[in-house]
């Protein structure tokens, strides 16, 4: 029996299976990225490890540092690479036998500016972002200080660095310390370090995680606002807290609002000093509004505003409507202007126009009275 | 008086024919308004780019320096007027005190009846117009509504203009809620010269008497007949106030 000319037969049925099979598993089991795929399964860790498992390993950088070559086996277990079976040569790719080539580096510094170079090789997208930060702008004006790759994840011991949530706070605050203190007791510091709350702020959600771009830029500050009401304009999650999420649109009817949103749209480079949410509420040491401390806080309003409006008096916080919406209780005065302007001036326009229209119609009917 | 031009026009009459004009206002009145109208023109075309800010303003205020300079001509245009207002406020005063104008212009009851009989004439209750006085009140009404607005506007932009020096007396509420006023306000005052002022002068008669300063005879008879009758003499002056000060002789 044939079919379509091809002889049947078992054993072609059989290695069309297998065909399929195999390509199906191919498919399959191919892994996310080749090249990853290529250092997997190195099988050096056991092997270095047997010199540099000693903790007295130890060599003097010519600028007289001492550099430990002692890698604990409990950290390397610890990390994210090595139980995925990237071993010390995904990184240390210079490093084939030993001896080992010479160092050549004159610093622990230099060292490490050198080898976290290997990162790219897989993390390329992170390590590009990265190439924009300001960490780097900072570096390429000759500041080798500026972190890298491994000063934020760590070397041997890179970890998820979200858990917990606020360890990438203090990962910042090891060189910003001064900004670390201040956040550290903010409304939002206290909540993610005292109680891992989720839903705060940590460094990297309002700066950028690898492309961390210059806060100081008047970009920057115009679009700020809208930074904050990622989160503040969020009904759901601001009913967990009882704050009102309408707090952004509110400011954006308000006479800073309404010139930053224009600022922003149209003249983003320019330098505006209306205010923006963090000239009242503070940056890192943001606090709630019921504080005593905080900027906002009754007790501190006036000196908060004579920050831009030096002459204001006593009387100057009340203009501002504190993010409220119009309403009898919390700001009477407006409440009653709004209703005569929805009210009596509308009437009086009606009326007028009402009574403009009969005219025109009597005086329709009069001129074609007059003609018939 | 304001009869010029005829000083006896039953003989005249008779060779050709001429029209007879009385006099509305004076020359001052006329500057008056030129310039409520200018600096109204101006401080709304630079006031709603302001108001509209953030919709379709910034396509006409295009540059910061452009805001500033819509805000310095809008405070310009706002001293004229202001000044506009004093100086028409203090005249009429001084020359009422003084019993050199009449108070034609306030409203009466009067008003009240002449607007019932206006609505019923308009529709088809009544065959005639209601005669009026020197001042109907439709212009009557005209005149109020935009006095109070313009009180409304100038008290509410100077509480915007000198923010920190009003708060030394004021409550602070009163910043937003003059800025909710005079951006209203303004809404309300344009909206109504529209509708109200521009059709009564332009659209119901083209009545140019605030430019020429002198009414024609026929429209004298149909919009005042009254005034038209008292200043004539053709008949009695029932219906006009024995208080009121010699109609148009605010000629001082």
């Amino acid at each position: 029996m044939k079919i379509l000319g091809i002889p049947s037969g078992w054993h072609l049925r059989l290695a069309a299976l297998l065909v399929i099979g195999m390509v199906g598993l191919s498919v399959f089991l191919k892994p996310k990225d080749s090249s990853q795929a290529a250092n997997l399964n190195q099988q050096t860790e056991e092997y270095c490890l047997t010199c540099h498992g000693d903790p007295d390993l130890e060599t003097t950088l010519p600028d007289g540092e001492t550099l430990s070559l002692y890698i604990s086996p409990e950290v390397l277990r610890d990390s994210v690479h090595s139980p995925l079976g990237i071993e010390c040569k995904a990184c240390h790719t210079n490093i084939t036998t030993y001896p080992h080539p010479k160092l050549e580096y004159n610093s622990k510094r230099e060292l490490s500016r050198a080898y976290y170079l290997a990162c790219q090789k897989c993390h390329s997208d992170n390590y590009t972002k990265t190439q924009d930060s300001m960490h780097a702008k900072a570096a390429a004006a000759g500041n080798l200080d500026a972190p890298i790759c491994t000063d934020c994840h760590g070397a041997h011991n890179v970890r998820p660095p979200d858990k917990p949530r606020s360890h990438i706070s203090e990962i910042c605050g090891q060189c910003h310390i001064e900004i670390f203190n201040q956040y550290k007791n903010s409304i939002h510091g206290t909540a993610l370090i005292q109680q891992d709350n989720p839903d705060v702020p940590v460094c990297t959600d309002c700066h950028g995680v690898h492309n961390i771009a210059n806060p100081r830029t008047s970009q920057f500050r115009i679009e700020s606002p809208e930074l904050c009401a990622g989160c503040h304009a969020n009904q759901e999650l601001m009913s967990k807290y009882g704050i009102s999420a309408d707090v952004y649109s509110l400011y954006e009817l308000s006479w800073h609002g309404v010139d930053v949103s224009v600022f922003q749209a149209k003249w983003p480079n320019l330098w505006h000093n209306s205010a923006v949410c963090t000239d009242c509420h503070g940056v890192h040491d943001i606090l709630a509004t019921s504080n005593p401390s905080s900027r906002v806080n009754p007790t501190n309003l006036l000196t908060t505003c004579q920050q831009c409006h030096p002459d204001a008096g006593p009387n100057w916080t009340s203009a501002w409507t504190g993010h409220n919406m119009i309403s009898l209780e919390v700001t009477p005065f407006i409440f009653y202007t709004k209703a005569f302007y929805d009210s009596f001036t509308p009437f009086v326009l009606w009326i007028s126009g009402i009574y403009v229209v009969l005219q025109i119609l009597r005086a329709l009917v009069a001129r074609v009275k007059r003609s018939l | 008086m304001s009869v010029i031009e005829q000083p006896n026009p039953a003989t005249e009459a008779q060779l050709i024919k001429t029209e007879r004009t009385f006099q509305r206002f004076t020359v001052g009145q006329r500057w008056e308004h030129a310039a409520l109208f200018l600096s109204f023109t101006v401080l709304l075309l630079t006031g709603l780019p302001q108001k509209y800010f953030n919709s379709w303003g910034y396509q006409v205020i295009t540059t910061p320096d452009r805001l500033v300079l819509f805000r310095r001509i809008h405070h310009i245009a706002a001293v004229v007027l202001i000044l506009e207002v004093v100086y028409h406020l203090g005249r009429g005063i001084y020359l009422m005190v003084r019993r050199q104008l009449g108070g034609d212009i306030f409203p009466t009851w009067q008003d009240v009846r002449d607007a019932w009989q206006m609505v019923k004439y308009l529709l088809f209750l009544r065959k005639e117009k209601p005669s009026f006085g020197k001042f109907n009140f439709e212009q009557k009404f005209t005149y109020w509504f935009l006095f109070l607005g313009i009180g409304i506007m100038v008290v509410s932009g100077l509480i915007m203009w000198f923010p920190i020096f009003i708060t030394r007396f004021l409550p602070g509420a009163t910043i937003p809620a003059a800025q909710l006023a005079h951006s209203s306000e303004a809404i309300a005052a344009g909206v109504f010269v529209v509708i109200w002022h521009f059709y009564h002068v332009h659209v119901e008669r083209l009545n140019l008497s605030i430019f020429t300063g002198r009414l024609n005879e026929k429209d004298m008879r149909e919009f005042h007949d009254l005034e038209y009758k008292y200043l004539t003499g053709s008949t009695t002056e029932a219906g006009k106030d024995e208080n009121q000060g010699p109609p148009g002789g605010d000629e001082a």
